[in-house]
């Protein structure tokens, strides 16, 4: 509870070295209005229409203002900055009071318990059914080292999108329900015009190789990390099985373009275009976004649950969450304005503007969330997802999809350059585990 | 007197130098002393900013994706200016010839810098996609090519060259080039006519005329530009960020993308100071190599 009342200075020199780099992300965004006992700031990233969301923040917190007399000054902040606004923050820069924040084993890891986010374990009991009323793997998102951080409000979880259209033309009826007819339909699917592949049959998922990977290899019945954060734990068959399905899928089947990770490959756009059938592993937005802006391709499309692999059929999942950080005096505000938030029907609202899947359950069996096939099955993939948080700070650093990251070295070397996945994966091991040891607060 | 007018000078200088000073010089510094230290967020909390001298400059170099940027980069610099420069002088004599529509080509041509390159990138990603693009397309059609190019993303090496390299440096000079050949218009009006009649009553051809008139009355402009156009290829970012972020297998990546996938993937600020820190050198020898021209010139 100490912990809780310490407040930190709110910026220290290296805050402003780390401002040295980020100068244009600092300067883009993020004008603290300055707290009193009654006020508080709030820092948010927009979901969905970025009028719309805003407009529903201002109101709920008029709505809160009204019945706490607590002034909540939210600020929507950019996507494109905010990772570098949150990086800053970690580091001791600028801060809100609290906000809506992600990734909290790495900022959290960063921050190094002075800055960024603040457990409040001590407030856990201001929701006493937390684990009835949320989904397991967004709960995951909000613990980091035995500490409470927050409240989950929006998950990333990511089924598979297909177009009915090309299966009624390839004679299709169903979509695929295992990695064998994965391979099947892919091929059925996949369509070629001399040497151009006018039409790949089947794309694992997005353009970060480490984020395609994780479902894959969840659904071979492999873990990146022991429980504990401190050991890789990637050396194994599950991992072998995970890539050689991959690579198989671009080299043997040919149904896979080898260009998916790379930087030009909008998987959207592949999708939308006609180039790809089946995206395995959809970016969690498409759902509301086809519905919004591509009026076009409606009755074009569905999605499923991600189909079964050796093991399970676990579903990339990550949530966003509201919490508190350090350097703030205004805790006990902040966690009215979070308890505020996390009401059922509040959280129903932002789902219904927002479009995003909620990690509260009631939300996801309500009406809204069952009026349409889609929205069904996003609910049901719930129950498989899997936290894409791992326990260590060092995480966004081996997962990041950048060249030189270790994970995506492994996919990129393997299912990309096909190159021996023995090798790679015992080079991997050996990395990611310098990389662990690295970070010393994991 | 003097007085007086020294300090109203400093005065009207001041603004600027303090911008400078604040957003220019002080991050520099700050960035070297940086690269002199372990500057590890994932670490720092725990255990702060030790000297660790030369230790970061050792570890990028003695990573051979680091070496390969740094050979990139100099392939993507020559390449870029040297091109640049090439056409720009070409179509600037064009653009300063006397014909009809002579003021809608300078407009066309200016176009592409009213283009920010982050926008240019986008656009161009677009043209060059290995499925969707219209020059793909249109070289179907024509017959020219069976297969579509893979404009951003072959991974064939042709020594240090590539294709996605290429594509990348179509799109710099595309981006690039108006700012040099305004430069260069300018200091093409700026030389006497007197000059050329006198090489025409000596019976100068076209070609001796450029070549004993124009290039040495462009000297100190191309002198400059080359200078700059080193400078902006050497610290060049947002292009190969964008458009391939210096994939595929790092064939594109330079020493500024490097830089800053090790500070913000990895938190590694140190090895990217120490990244940022050769490209310092670099264009520092660039500069001194300029500014020692210049001297030398001033002294003739």
């Amino acid at each position: 509870m100490s912990e809780l009342n310490t407040a930190s200075p709110k910026r220290s020199s290296r805050g402003r070295a780390l401002g040295a780099f980020t100068m244009a992300a600092v300067m883009s965004g993020t004008i603290i209005t300055p707290a009193s006992a009654q006020s508080i700031s709030f820092w948010t990233q927009p979901q969905g229409d970025l009028l719309v969301y805003q407009d529903l923040m201002n109101g709920l917190s008029d709505e809160f203002q009204a019945e706490s007399g607590i002034d909540v000054n939210v600020e929507v902040i950019n996507w494109s900055v905010a990772f570098n606004t949150w990086l800053t923050v970690a580091q001791g820069g600028a801060a809100p009071d609290c906000a809506d924040m992600y990734w909290l084993h790495s900022f959290s890891g960063i921050g190094g318990g002075k800055y960024g986010p603040q457990p409040i374990t001590a407030y856990r009991d201001q929701w006493p059914t937390l684990e009835e009323d949320f989904f397991p793997g967004a709960l995951e998102d909000v613990h980091w080292n035995g500490e409470f951080y927050g409240i989950p409000w929006r998950v990333d979880i990511r089924p598979m999108m297909y177009r009915t259209d090309f299966f009624a033309e390839a004679g299709l009826t169903a979509p695929p329900a295992n990695w064998d007819e994965i391979v099947s339909m892919g091929q059925a699917l996949t369509v070629r015009d001399g040497n151009n592949t006018t039409r790949w049959g089947f794309s694992p998922g997005n353009n970060n190789p480490a984020q395609t990977l994780l479902p894959y290899y969840w659904q071979a019945g492999g873990l990146m990390l022991s429980e504990d954060g401190k050991t890789a734990t990637i050396d194994n068959e599950a991992m072998r099985t995970a890539l050689k399905f991959l690579q198989d899928l671009v080299h043997v089947h040919k149904i896979t373009s080898p260009e998916i990770f790379e930087k030009s490959a909008v998987p959207l756009d592949d999708f939308t275009s006609g180039s790809v059938a089946i995206n395995g592993s959809m970016g969690n937005s498409w759902p509301s976004q086809f519905d919004r802006d591509y009026p076009e391709l409606e009755d074009k499309w569905a999605i499923a649950l991600n189909p079964m692999g050796p093991e399970n059929r676990d579903s990339f999942s990550g949530a966003g969450y509201w919490g508190v950080l350090y350097g703030t005096d205004q805790i006990d505000a902040c966690i009215n304005w979070i308890k505020f938030l996390s009401r059922q029907e509040n959280m129903q609202r932002i789902s219904e503007a927002t479009g995003a899947a909620s990690p509260r359950r009631a939300v996801m069996s309500s009406e809204f969330w069952n009026s349409r096939p889609w929205q069904t099955v996003m609910g049901e993939t719930l129950e498989y997802g899997h936290t894409s948080q791992h326990a260590t700070s060092v995480w966004s650093a081996l997962a990041s999809p950048e060249p030189g990251a270790v994970l995506y070295d492994l996919v990129y070397s393997t299912v990309i350059g096909n190159e021996d996945i023995d090798a790679a994966v015992v080079a991997a091991q050996a990395r990611m585990q310098t990389e662990l040891d690295r970070s010393a607060t994991n | 007197m003097v007085r007086d007018k020294l300090i109203f000078c400093y005065l009207m200088v001041a603004p600027a130098m303090l911008f400078t000073i604040a957003l220019g010089i002080y991050p520099m510094l700050y960035s070297m002393w940086m690269s002199f230290v372990e500057y590890d967020l994932l670490r720092i909390q725990q255990y702060g900013t030790p000297f660790v001298g030369f230790d970061n400059y050792v570890e990028v170099f003695s990573d051979p994706r680091f070496v390969q940027t740094v050979s990139n980069t100099v392939i993507f610099t020559i390449l870029a200016v040297s091109a640049t420069l090439g056409l720009s002088l070409l179509l600037s004599q064009v653009l300063n010839a006397n014909f009809r529509g002579r003021v809608a080509l300078r407009m066309a041509v200016c176009v592409p810098w009213f283009v920010p390159p982050a926008v240019a990138s986008a656009i161009w990603m677009w043209l060059l996609n290995t499925e969707r693009s219209p020059i793909n397309y249109l070289l179907r059609d024509w017959g020219v090519i069976d297969s579509n190019i893979r404009f951003l993303t072959d991974s064939t090496a042709y020594g240090p060259f590539s294709i996605p390299m290429l594509a990348i440096v179509a799109v710099r000079v595309w981006n690039g080039m108006p700012f040099a050949v305004i430069f260069i218009l300018a200091a093409l009006q700026s030389i006497p006519r007197t000059l050329y009649e006198a090489a025409e009553v000596d019976g100068a051809t076209i070609m001796q005329k450029f070549w004993h008139v124009t290039l040495p009355s462009l000297k100190p402009v191309l002198l400059i530009l080359l200078t700059l156009l080193i400078i902006g290829g050497l610290g060049s970012f947002e292009i190969n960020y964008i458009m391939t972020g210096g994939g595929p297998n790092n064939m594109t990546n330079i020493m500024a993308v490097y830089s800053y996938q090790q500070a913000f993937s990895f938190f590694r600020f140190d090895l990217a100071s120490a990244a940022s820190g050769v490209i310092l050198i670099l264009t520092g020898f660039v500069c001194v190599f300029y500014i020692r021209a210049q001297f030398k010139g001033t002294q003739q």
